[in-house]
């Protein structure tokens, strides 16, 4: 017989994690091409928004999932413009581009705060003993099983194709790799926007299913935990999923302490999971001695010197 | 077939910072029109009552400059720690950290003279703010620890502890819906220069001043700048690099606190959710739109907070606050893509 509250807890932990880790594995295919985008947050919050505004207005799911990755992938293209092909400062960039999209889909969703979704993300099956562990396990949502597919292929496509080959190569050193005859732009500029489509995918998992509603900054600093789980991953898919699962896991257990007989105060508790993060980052940097494993050319902008 | 191909320019501009603002400026109202055209509002009607509501009448221009005076204060912070070449997204904790340490002190402490008592307090502010950005800068200069992400996580930590200030230890009984601290008395309340506009700007000008000597004209400066350079510069000018990067990051986060505690005792009186509306958030947009540079960031700080005043009043007329925001993030958009034309020329290449 297995606790039913140890259920409860890894449900909640995978919940968490995939909405973590679909946000970072976005970031980390844009920061692999040596664009560091620190507009996560505001991208999630947009295609949380676009997401949710179309599940209400058309009950079509499946075109609200749709809507929302194309939206924050578009709100992306404008990081991309900037610093890519204007290459101006990727952090400024970044920082502007969360706040415009917090400011953007508050403005936007203004009329959707309080509404009420008919239709959620459901999950892939249906649970008819809630004692079997399996079975719980297996019941999870159907973005959670995009996100498992993602890894595998965003991991493998990485490793072993002409395109991962390419984004590495333009990430490490865009000089050499411009005159080996790779077009830097256009491979940075494409990064750009499939990390703002990932973003898209967490803000539609967001708002059709793990809450679901739509209220103002509900996204909660998890675009800056999806950023620190890059650092995490050292920039590699199936170490990010990793700490994605003990991020969730922190972010699933620290409400549930007071259950297990933890007195804590809940305005503590609420905290918690930001200093964990902040520990959990400098006790990795003081591990890994500096060495991170940041491509080499992240935050400096392509130019080719005239010839 | 015609290629386009990038060249660096010599020299650029002097003023292009300046101009890429005004530019910028002007592409953001225009964003800000066709978004208030979506949502079937006059642009031109909107725009002359932000304008009219925000620096039309001695009230409301006192309003906007009290509004500018934590963005202010928050940018010049941020500014004194990009010295260093590092960014400091932790400023709207630092505010709360500030206006904290302030209640802080005001509970346990009492000196029967009102200004030194108000003295102490803004001193106890720039603590406050310096000792929130402590972990940061020691994990920064010790480990090497991204300072953006750690800054950021601050925020939501220090203003969570905020709300359980007000709901738990410090909560007033006496404010029953919003939950938030007693009000502190009215002696040491920041006096007022003229109309509404509090000797907090004044504050905020000394400290325009203070930073632009800090930054541009102190041996301090130049040897931050030094260290924000390269390394091995550093080393041969015989600069402790980190030292630099450590107390710029205290004094950044000072400037914030500042801004926390004359908010404080010059506009809310009382600690709760409402000391800042995101002006960390709006000051590092600012700072970044100035090139750093003191004086542009009051300069662009007073427009900036006559644009949230403006922002909030009209919300009378339905049009949504968020337009402040929006019209101030495509502003900083706005002025990137100009700077792209002062840093740079297309040249033609001819193929044959």
């Amino acid at each position: 017989m297995i606790d039913i509250q140890l259920l409860g807890l890894l449900n909640a932990t995978l919940q968490a994690a995939t909405l973590l880790f679909v946000a970072a594995l976005g970031e980390l295919i844009t920061e692999k091409s040596g664009i560091l985008n620190l507009g996560v947050e505001g991208m999630i919050s947009i295609g949380a928004v676009a997401g949710f505004m179309t599940a209400i207005n058309t009950n079509n799911i499946f075109l609200a999932v749709i809507v929302g990755v194309l939206s924050s992938s578009v709100f992306a293209s404008i990081h991309a413009v900037v610093t890519v092909v204007l290459k101006q400062d990727q952090t400024v960039s970044g920082l502007i581009l969360t706040i415009l999209g917090l400011a953007l889909s508050s403005l936007i969703g203004k009329n959707y705060v309080g509404k009420k979704l008919d239709t959620k993300l459901e999950s892939l099956f249906s649970i008819d003993d809630p004692s079997n562990i399996l079975q719980v396990l297996l019941n999870q949502n159907i973005i959670f099983y995009v996100a498992i597919l993602l890894m595998i292929v965003v991991s493998y496509t990485l490793k072993n194709t002409m395109f991962g080959r390419r984004l590495e190569a333009v990430g490490e050193d865009s000089k050499a790799a411009d005159s080996m005859g790779l077009n830097v732009t256009k491979t940075q500029f494409i990064a750009t926007c499939l990390g703002g489509a990932f973003a898209g995918l967490s803000g539609v998992y967001l708002t059709l299913s793990y809450v679901p509603y739509w209220t103002d900054n509900m996204t909660a600093g998890r675009g800056w935990i999806a950023l620190a789980l890059v650092i995490f991953g050292g920039w590699k898919p199936y170490r990010t999923a990793l700490g994605a699962l003990l991020f969730g896991f922190l972010e699933a257990l620290v409400p549930r302490l007071q259950t297990y007989g933890f007195a804590l105060n809940p305005y503590i508790v609420k905290i918690a999971p930001y200093i964990i993060t902040i520990l959990i980052l400098v006790l990795l940097t003081i591990y890994k001695g500096g060495k991170t494993g940041a491509p080499k050319n992240i935050g400096i902008p392509f130019f080719r010197e005239n010839r | 077939m015609n290629k386009y191909n990038l060249s660096k320019r010599q020299a650029v501009n002097e003023l292009s910072t300046f101009y890429s603002f005004l530019a910028g400026f002007l592409i953001a109202l225009v964003i800000g029109s066709i978004i208030l055209l979506i949502q079937d509002k006059n642009p031109i009607d909107t725009f002359s009552l932000m304008f009219k509501l925000s620096i039309g009448s001695v009230n409301s221009l006192s309003s906007s400059l009290n509004k500018a005076t934590p963005l202010i204060l928050a940018g010049l912070g941020i500014a004194i720690i990009n010295t260093v070449k590092l960014w400091n997204i932790g400023a709207e904790g630092q505010i709360f950290m500030g206006a904290i340490a302030v209640n802080l002190l005001y509970i346990n402490l009492n000196l029967s003279d009102p200004a030194i008592f108000i003295l102490v307090l803004l001193l106890s502010a720039f603590i406050g703010g310096a000792f929130c950005i402590l972990i940061p800068a020691l994990a920064k200069v010790l480990f090497g620890v991204n300072e953006i992400i750690t800054t950021l996580l601050t925020n939501y930590i220090v203003i969570g502890l905020t709300i359980y200030l007000v709901n738990g230890p410090w909560k007033d009984p006496n404010s029953l819906n919003f939950p938030a601290a007693a009000y502190v008395g009215k002696e040491v309340y920041l006096p007022t220069i003229f109309g509404k506009l509090s000797y907090g700007f004044l504050i905020c000008i000394i400290f325009t001043a203070l930073a632009h000597y800090l930054k541009n004209k102190s041996i301090f400066g130049y040897e931050m700048r030094i260290a924000g350079g390269s390394e091995m510069t550093a080393i041969y000018a015989g600069i402790n690099a980190k030292q630099k990067a450590f107390f710029a990051m205290l004094i950044g986060g000072g400037f914030a606190g500042l801004a926390g505690g004359v908010e404080l005792l010059s506009q809310t009186h009382r600690v709760s959710t409402g000391i800042s509306q995101g002006f960390g958030y709006t000051a590092i947009i600012v700072a970044a739109i100035t090139g750093m540079r003191p004086i542009g960031i009051f300069l662009v700080g007073t427009l900036f907070g006559a644009l949230s005043i403006g922002g909030s009043v009209i919300q009378t007329i339905g049009v949504s606050t968020y337009i402040a925001d929006i019209i101030q993030a495509s502003t900083l958009f706005g002025a990137l893509v100009i700077q792209f034309f002062f840093n740079y020329k297309l040249l033609r290449v001819d193929d044959d």
